[in-house]
């Protein structure tokens, strides 16, 4: 799973709707890829990103530290940085935890469950 | 503008003029054309465009257009089409007087032997033309193309003109079902698949999801076009396959490690995509309606079955929960609102609907006010047809509830499919009834067994 799809996924247990988003990465291994850089994807899909939980999920992990607020103009460093960040970062395994209702979605072989159990839809 | 000859391969017919107007929208093309004059039983279709150029934009993606041709002229025989040749004004033929040639000759729904197309190609050496002749690279290809009311008959319609762009079917063979490594039951193929990424839009740098990803034929197609691409199932077994074979296999085998961002395992009626964005350019997909695969969400009802009691699990065991029926309604319902919400302004869903042939009637197509239908194409297989269903995203999503009222042609399908319409199980599916993709992934599967 890579951070941009992490950035695109919540917590969906019924009634979880407060700090449902972003789930938070445990016990991660990470294995790093080549995607190819593409300044034109990477800006199509800053409207699309939630940064403030990017910046936030970055930062923990220790990967990179980002501004708090997306800014204005972005650099070519750091759309290089983005592209990194969202397509070359592939967590291979471990778990995403919901900071609201503590429900555990785990990742294996790359492919996080996101399956609620029949008392959680 | 200046008239051109599209000429259609002769396979899905109800996807052609659907896939050309698609393209034109895609590689924003001018083209204007009197869709009256389309029919299915017709390859040959005249269309105005402003340049050369754009007309082999504009089917450099094609699978279902052979070639695109500079229309110069046709007639009813031969005598009118070099009549008119002969009436042109000799500065037309100035830019080709010293150019090398070939000459193609085509024919629909007849045939000529080798030696009857030298005969007709040397009935045209009254054109100017002094440049020598090139068969494998000449500098213009040059097209006679026939159409025969019958095999019998002589030709009541003969095209002549200047060969400008060719489509990619090419494509269809790369992608080939029986050339791919990990295949399912309800494997695409490769045809379809790509007229659906056209469909689409799928671009350079689309993100597109296939919310029922299966074997992952979607990501491999969109990705060839450049989509970024993303897939889940609530099937994980689908995704991880089988022993040394699954949907990462293929995308090793194609090479689309860079495109494809990879699959997550979650139940489309109870979805994990955060709720506040429009994330997708293109939703692509063919919903597990229970004809070839039974559609399972996760069960709400946990009395009607039997369920172990919810107990806190240990994170890292795997997860089987209960799985109920998926309705066919509730499927389209829950894929048509998932769309009207996370589908950007100007993106498109693409996706298959089976319908009973007897009982169709197009208002069984689910309508939403966030969602116009752009294309409505019919694969027929007899007693029951899929239709390729493509929307695109005209506003911002609008809460509103669908209801399924009304919905005949598709609502219990696949009760008609099983059981008939009188209720009779079929003891066994007609075999001619079965889509040929199914058929031949299931011939891939056995040859790969052997």
């Amino acid at each position: 799973m890579r951070l941009i799809t992490h950035n695109m996924l919540q917590c969906h247990v019924k009634g979880c709707t407060k700090d449902n988003f972003p789930l938070k990465l445990e016990e991660i291994e990470i294995e790093e890829l080549e995607a190819e850089f593409n300044a034109d994807f990477i800006k199509s899909m800053l409207n699309r990103l939630d940064w403030k939980a990017l910046a936030q999920t970055t930062f923990s992990l220790g990967i990179a530290q980002l501004p708090e607020e997306m800014p204005e103009e972005l650099s070519d460093e750091m759309l290089e940085q983005l592209h990194h960040i969202l397509l070359e970062i592939d967590i291979t395994s471990g778990r995403m935890v919901c900071q609201g209702c503590n429900h555990v979605y785990p990742i294996r072989n790359g492919i996080p469950n996101m399956l609620l159990t029949e008392s959680e839809v | 503008m200046i008239p051109y000859l599209v000429y259609f391969v002769q396979f899905h017919e109800d996807f052609r003029i659907q896939e050309l107007e698609a393209l034109a929208k895609l590689e924003n093309v001018k083209i204007k054309f009197n869709r009256e004059d389309y029919s299915n039983e017709n390859p040959f279709f005249i269309v105005e465009l402003e340049s050369d150029e754009d007309a082999k934009r504009l089917i450099r993606r094609s699978i279902l257009i052979k070639h695109i041709i500079q229309l110069w002229t046709s007639g009813n025989d031969y005598p009118e089409v070099y009549k008119n040749l002969k009436s042109f004004d000799p500065e037309k033929y100035k830019p080709y007087e010293t150019s090398t040639f070939k000459f193609m000759v085509e024919t629909y729904n007849g045939t000529r032997t080798m030696k009857e197309q030298v005969d007709i190609i040397n009935t045209f050496s009254f054109l100017p033309f002094t440049g020598s002749i090139d068969l494998k690279k000449p500098d213009n290809t040059f097209m006679v193309l026939e159409k025969y009311p019958a095999p019998t008959e002589p030709p009541c319609k003969i095209y002549m003109g200047k060969l400008v762009g060719s489509g990619d079917r090419q494509l269809v063979a790369k992608y080939d079902l029986k050339k791919r490594k990990y295949l399912g039951t309800t494997s695409m193929d490769a045809e379809l698949s790509l007229i659906m990424s056209n469909m689409a839009l799928v671009r350079q740098n689309s993100l597109v999801l296939d919310p029922f990803v299966g074997t992952g034929s979607f990501l491999i197609t969109c990705s060839h076009y450049g989509a970024f691409t993303l897939g889940s199932d609530i099937d994980g077994r689908q995704i991880r396959g089988k022993g040394k074979t699954s949907i990462a296999t293929n995308i090793e085998q194609y090479n689309m490690k860079k495109k494809v961002l990879g699959t997550i395992v979650s139940d489309m009626a109870h979805h994990p995509w955060r709720n506040n964005g429009e994330l997708f350019d293109a939703i692509v997909t063919d919903p597990p309606y229970g004809v070839r695969a039974g559609a399972k969400k996760i069960g709400l009802n946990t009395d009607k079955y039997d369920a172990p009691p919810p107990t806190k699990r240990d994170a890292m065991n795997p997860r089987y929960p209960l799985t109920v029926p998926y309705e066919m309604e509730q499927v389209l319902i829950d894929l048509i609102e998932f769309a009207s919400k996370y589908l950007v302004v100007g993106g498109r869903l693409v996706y298959w609907l089976p319908t009973n042939s007897e009982e169709y009637n197009k208002n069984d197509i689910p309508q939403h006010p966030s969602l116009k239908l752009i294309a409505n194409s019919e694969q027929s297989f007899g007693k029951w047809s899929r239709r390729l269903i493509t929307m695109e995203k005209v506003k911002k999503y609008e809460d509103i509830r669908l209801t399924g009222e009304g919905n005949t042609g598709h609502y219990q399908f696949r009760q008609f499919y099983f059981y008939g319409k009188d209720g009779e199980q079929k003891q066994e599916n007609n075999k001619k009834e079965q889509p040929k993709d199914e058929l031949e992934s299931e011939k891939v599967k056995k040859s790969k067994h052997e």
